[in-house]
């Protein structure tokens, strides 16, 4: 076996070692006597599907979170209790995905915020040449000037890169840092890597994307369900067997499926364009359609233009180009609650701040969406009586646990505030229902709840587009599934072919489509 | 924008009607009291310090306000202007649209009601006072509609927007009477006393309670209705919780902001007009003095309830007027009234803070 | 127009922007850490009721200058710890403080002179003229033959220019007020940057009510800032919160109230009224103007939270 289940300290003094690190969040083993550790010099990847304890685990090292047990030792000296400056001081870096940078200030003026070296009164002539002569020594191309605001996400990621450098980390944590770059950044980004651990510094290169792991790491530990799935050196894997170390071998879940007809196309979107203020595309020439009975599960990294692409098919953004038909009327230039009418529900990611107002009652959230239309509305007045109505009958059909249809949402579990918003979307019996990571945060329970509810829906003949970035999930419950990576749909495959490892390295995004996938006819 | 305080959702007990729980709507009232309470209780200390008793000096406003039925109608009186623009006020907030522009939107429905009231005087008194009242509501309205638009339009934040056309509004009125409406040689700026046909008719005969406190009323059971039982009011209350989620439930911003601030003027002018109809009989310079933040104020004291406007509404009337008999009997300055709303209004707003914290656990 | 009648209009420029400059540093600082600066016009009525009554009672101008930095900061402390805090709305609060301060300085006026409103009258301060520049054509006495607190007001702008650039502790105070947990990450407590940022805000508003009712008007009475601070704030957002830029738009706002007050004495055919609403007017004008330009702080308003 050239991987090992758990792990293997041949280093025998490594620069970090993390051993049996155990945190629990209530009934959920988040990480779950971990071991990793890390040579000095070394790229080491770290590799995991969404809540495998990647980011617990980093959080412990960088001591945002106390873990339950186990032992840290860095650079020979024990860590624990420890806060995230103490991290700092002993020369550990952690580049988040959501920058900790001031766009309204310059490059040079982000590296000296807080930093004690740029002095009381700013040196900052000489700061601006320490910034030039780092980056020209990584190859990081900053103008120690420029405006944060003003550039794109790759240059402000070196920036923090230098940040991390300049205050002298030895060893830098960058999670998920290429999801948001492009092919020739991405490049540049491991370029840069190679060049910090050639200086015998480290890196832990959090990612999903196997290709990366290959082109820089040396070596790469794997977790799955809070547990260690194995470390290895890249030379002695290959991609398809980190793939099955990442998402594991059980597929598909035991849920029944009627087999559907060929029904009818219902959903018909048709090169679906987006661009932002700069022009850059968020959505790219987007082409699919869902038929009558049907799931298309849309696998994708988050960050790739999922967001975008649910929002204009609900009507919350309009498409730069493109078309939106559903059963054959255009719903283009169609507003949220025209689409609403027209028979197309959706279920947002986001619960606390966009699908449900929580300081409002369960009756009010259950008619959020069609409060001014009948029976709801009866002349110019609301009509309480429908909406308590409707609210009893959701309540007991969709067995939301609560005190009645008078109580506030906040006052409900996750996965019962997620009940009203299904019993809201899917009780209207939609044509069409689209879902965006609909089990988010929700546990086992109410995750088999949702999904039960769409497949529902698509056994009664709805059609449904189910968006999300666990492949587990995706592969459970779509008739046909599709990739989505840098705003463009790269593959649609049906269900019997579909083939997680190869799911899994095209919502890596290398763009190419291996031969096993067939491409749907409409791609091109 | 920040959240301005935790918004108790639902009105009454009815089953069929979205329900506040009892214990929130009691701690709402607690924490109004003790605001109250300490802000004269810190009031106190200032008596104190200018060499009076404040016993003395509170049981002269406690009388003042409610020893006779003169002064309970006084203070009734006082009340209506910040009923009614305190509830439009909260109505504003309830959608997040910080309007303190109350101030200007009563001058200008002042002006318009007294412009109605001195140019077809011949009018009978049915007709003339509901048509002086509406100009009064048209005024303030469009007067309103102007931040509202700015904010829409140009981006210029409706507290900026409101307050510095507060100043423009409260000018106009110097010059219109300095100018067509004046009185000649009245030595005062104010205009000639209106038509008897325009004067707001007392409530019972030989009364001075006059018929602008069942407007204020009207105006209450109004927005109350709006808030709770209309889509408008549900479409306000989603505004208000989460800019998102309006859009989720496909409400427009543009719309729903322009809605509220257009109540809320036309309110703000009926007090306006209620005011020049009902007590000066004629339009006076600077009558609307300090109206705007009494209608802030009255409608956070009121926790953004329409209902609870009518309380806090009250209070503040009645304040006011023992205030003025407490100046008279005691000799202590009625401006202490301002010191006691500026640290009550403090004092609520900490209150509120702390509870909707308590909420979010 | 008049040679004579410019230079003066120049010089009165000057003279009414001072202690709107004052005022609006104070506000740049609060706003760049990110407080809405709604409660300087209240802080200003504090410190031109304090330097006002101090110097009558004292004699002394340097009490009445202290005092009045005091009791506006003191008033600030209030919204510092109602806003920080327990992070209430800023707008709110600003306002509970403005009628809070015109009450009591209205009330104290009386009560601290038993019950009789005093007659103050002060002495106003001298203008100082430098020295053969104040005799350059035109700009001479708009330059350089002013009181000895409209010359600090202008001075003041570069240390607090080069404060916010150029320092560490400027440099965080913009970035709590941009982005509070960036802030907090390079290792500051945004909440105590806020809070001693308004306090600091309240002193500047404070001196701004001195310059008002010591050298202006040599008097104190109920209200007498009349929206000035509002202006200020105006002022604030035409200059972007750049100190440098403030100034001019304070001298924006000064010369439209030069203006209204000479346009009086000309009989024109314009109401006085309509005079007066030209600050007002011109704010709003200019607000409309610079539209969704006008960039905030981006975290101004928002109260910051760990987590």
């Amino acid at each position: 076996m050239r991987c090992s289940e758990s792990q293997d300290p041949a280093d025998p003094s490594p620069m970090l070692q993390m051993q049996g690190i155990c945190k629990r969040y209530g009934a959920v083993r988040a990480n779950e006597n971990i071991n990793f550790s890390v040579t000095r010099g070394q790229i080491v990847g770290l590799l995991g599907e969404n809540g495998s304890g990647k980011s617990t685990l980093m959080k412990i090292l960088f001591g945002m979170v106390r873990p339950d047990g186990g032992t840290i030792r860095f650079k020979g000296q024990a860590l624990s209790g420890h806060t995230p400056r103490d991290a700092i001081r002993a020369g550990i870096a952690m580049i988040h995905q959501h920058f900790m940078l001031v766009d309204a200030m310059t490059v040079a003026e982000n590296v000296m915020l807080g930093w004690k070296k740029a002095g009381a009164w700013l040196h900052d002539r000489q700061v601006a040449e320490q910034i030039r002569s780092t980056s020209q020594e990584y190859g990081l191309d900053l103008d120690p000037d420029a405006m944060v605001g003003d550039l794109p996400f790759g240059k402000r990621q070196r920036l923090e890169i230098v940040k991390a450098l300049l205050r002298g980390a030895e060893l830098l944590v960058l999670d998920e840092p290429t999801s948001n770059l492009s092919p020739p950044e991405v490049t540049a980004l491991l370029a840069v890597m190679r060049r910090i651990a050639g200086d015998s510094r480290s890196i832990i290169f959090i990612t999903h994307k196997l290709a990366e792991v290959f082109r820089v790491c040396q070596e790469v530990t794997v977790l799955r369900d809070g547990k260690n799935a194995g470390r290895c050196s890249t030379e002695g894997t290959t991609r398809a067997e980190l793939a099955r170390m990442m998402v594991g071998r059980e597929f598909g879940l035991a849920t029944p499926r009627v087999e559907m007809g060929s029904g009818a196309e219902v959903l018909e979107v048709t090169t679906i364009t987006l661009k932002d203020s700069s022009g850059l595309k968020l959505l790219d020439e987007i082409t699919f359609s869902v038929r009558e009975g049907e799931i298309l599960a849309l696998a994708g990294v988050d960050g790739n233009g999922q967001t975008e692409l649910v929002e204009v098919l609900a009507g919350l953004q309009a498409a730069s180009s493109g078309r939106i038909a559903l059963h054959g009327r255009d719903l283009t230039k169609t507003d949220v609650t025209q689409r609403l009418r027209a028979g197309l529900a959706y279920i947002p990611v986001d619960r606390a701040t966009t699908s449900l107002v929580p300081g409002m009652t369960i009756a009010e959230n259950l008619g959020l969406r069609d409060f001014a239309e009948p029976p709801l509305r009866r002349g110019l007045r609301l009509n309480h009586p429908a909406f308590y109505s409707r609210a009893v009958s959701r309540i007991s059909e969709f067995g939301i646990r609560a005190d009645g249809p008078g109580a506030t949402v906040d006052t409900l579990s996750g996965g019962n505030q997620q009940k009203i918003v299904v019993a809201r979307e899917i009780g209207r019996k939609p044509r069409v229902l689209i879902a965006f990571q609909a089990t988010w945060g929700l546990d086992p329970g109410a995750t088999r709840f949702v999904i039960d509810q769409i497949l529902a829906l698509r056994n009664s003949g709805g059609a449904v587009l189910y968006l999300s970035s666990d492949l587990e999930e995706l592969l459970g419950i779509g008739d046909r599934i599709g990739v989505i990576a840098n705003g463009r749909l790269v593959g649609i495959v049906p269900r019997e072919k579909a083939n997680p490892a190869e799911i899994g390295l095209l919502m890596a995004g290398g763009g190419l489509l291996p031969a096993a996938l067939e491409i749907n006819e409409d791609l091109g | 924008m920040p959240s301005l305080a935790p918004l108790p959702s639902g009105p009454g007990p009815s089953g069929q009607v979205p329900t506040t729980s009892r214990g929130a709507a009691f701690r709402g009232l607690f924490s109004a009291a003790i605001a109250v309470l300490l802000a004269f209780a810190i009031a106190g200390i200032l008596i104190l310090v200018s060499g009076k008793n404040p016993f003395v000096a509170y049981w002269a406003l406690l009388r003042g306000a409610f020893g006779s039925t003169d002064s309970v109608t006084f203070a009734l009186n006082k009340s209506t202007p910040y009923i009614l623009a305190g509830v439009g006020v909260a109505i504003c907030f309830r959608a997040r649209v910080i309007n303190i522009g109350s101030e200007g939107q009563i001058a200008v429905g002042g002006v318009a009601a007294s412009w109605i009231a001195l140019n077809v005087p011949d009018l009978p008194s049915a007709v003339l006072v509901p048509l002086a009242t509406i100009g009064g509501a048209l005024a303030g309205a469009a007067w309103a509609s102007i931040a509202a638009l700015m904010r829409l339009k140009r981006g210029v934040h409706e507290v900026l927007g409101t307050l510095l056309s507060n100043f423009v509004g409260v000018l106009l009125v110097s010059e219109v009477l300095h100018g067509s409406m004046g009185e000649p040689g009245a030595g005062f700026p104010q205009s000639p006393l209106f038509p008897q046909g325009a004067w707001l008719q007392p409530l019972f005969e030989g009364s001075d309670l006059h018929a602008g406190i069942l407007l204020a009323v009207l105006a209450v059971v109004a927005c109350h209705l709006l808030l709770w039982h209309t889509p408008l009011g549900f479409r306000i209350r989603l505004l208000g919780s989460s800019d998102r989620a309006a859009a989720y439930a496909g409400v427009s911003v543009a719309r729903t902001v322009l809605s509220v601030m257009l109540l809320a003027g036309a309110l703000s002018g009926i007090a306006g007009a209620v005011e020049v109809l009902g007590v000066h009989f004629r339009l006076i310079q600077g009558f609307s003095q300090g109206f705007g933040f009494n209608a802030v104020a009255v409608a956070l004291l009121a926790a953004l309830n329409p209902v609870a406007v009518l309380p806090a509404g009250l209070f503040f009337g009645f304040l006011e007027a023992g205030a003025l008999a407490m100046q008279r009997e005691v000799g202590v300055q009625s401006s202490l009234v301002y010191v006691i709303q500026g640290l009550t209004m403090v004092f609520v707003l900490c209150a509120l803070a702390i509870n909707s914290k308590q909420q979010r656990v | 127009m008049d040679y004579n009648v410019l230079a003066e209009l120049l010089a009165a420029t000057v003279r009414v922007a001072a202690p709107l400059i004052f005022v609006a540093l104070g506000a740049v600082l609060s706003e760049s850490a990110g407080t809405f600066a709604v409660g300087v016009e209240g802080m200003m009525l504090m410190g031109a009721f304090s330097g006002a009554v101090l110097t009558f009672v004292t004699k002394s101008w340097a009490f009445g200058l202290l005092g009045s930095a005091m009791s506006g900061a003191a008033l600030a402390l209030i919204v510092a710890i109602a806003t920080a805090r327990f992070r209430t709305d800023h707008m709110v609060t600003g306002l509970s403080v403005n009628i809070l301060a015109l009450g009591l300085t209205s009330y104290l006026l009386r009560g601290l002179f038993g019950g009789k409103t005093p007659v103050i009258n002060l002495p106003t301060l001298d203008a100082i003229q430098i020295p053969w520049l104040c005799n350059l054509p035109l700009i001479g006495r708009a330059l350089f033959e002013q009181s000895l607190l409209t010359y600090a007001a202008f001075f003041l702008v570069i240390p607090m220019h080069l404060f916010l650039k150029k320092t560490q502790t400027g440099l965080m105070l913009r970035a709590v007020g941009e982005n509070p947990a960036a802030a907090f990450s390079a290792g500051t407590d945004p909440i105590r940057v806020r809070a001693v940022a308004i306090i600091v805000c309240g002193a500047f508003a404070g001196l701004g009510g001195a310059v008002l009712s010591l050298q202006e008007l040599g008097t104190f009475t109920d209200g007498m800032t009349n929206g000035r601070g509002f202006i200020a704030l105006a002022a604030v957002i035409i200059g972007r919160w750049q100190p440098l830029f403030v100034m001019l738009g304070c001298l924006l706002f000064g010369a439209a109230s030069a203006l209204a007050f000479n346009l009086q004495g000309w009989s024109l055919p314009i109401s006085s009224y309509v005079i007066q609403m030209t600050p007002y007017l011109l704010a709003l004008a200019v607000l409309c103007g610079i539209g969704r330009r006008a960039r905030m702080p981006a975290a101004i308003g928002r109260s910051f939270t760990r987590n």
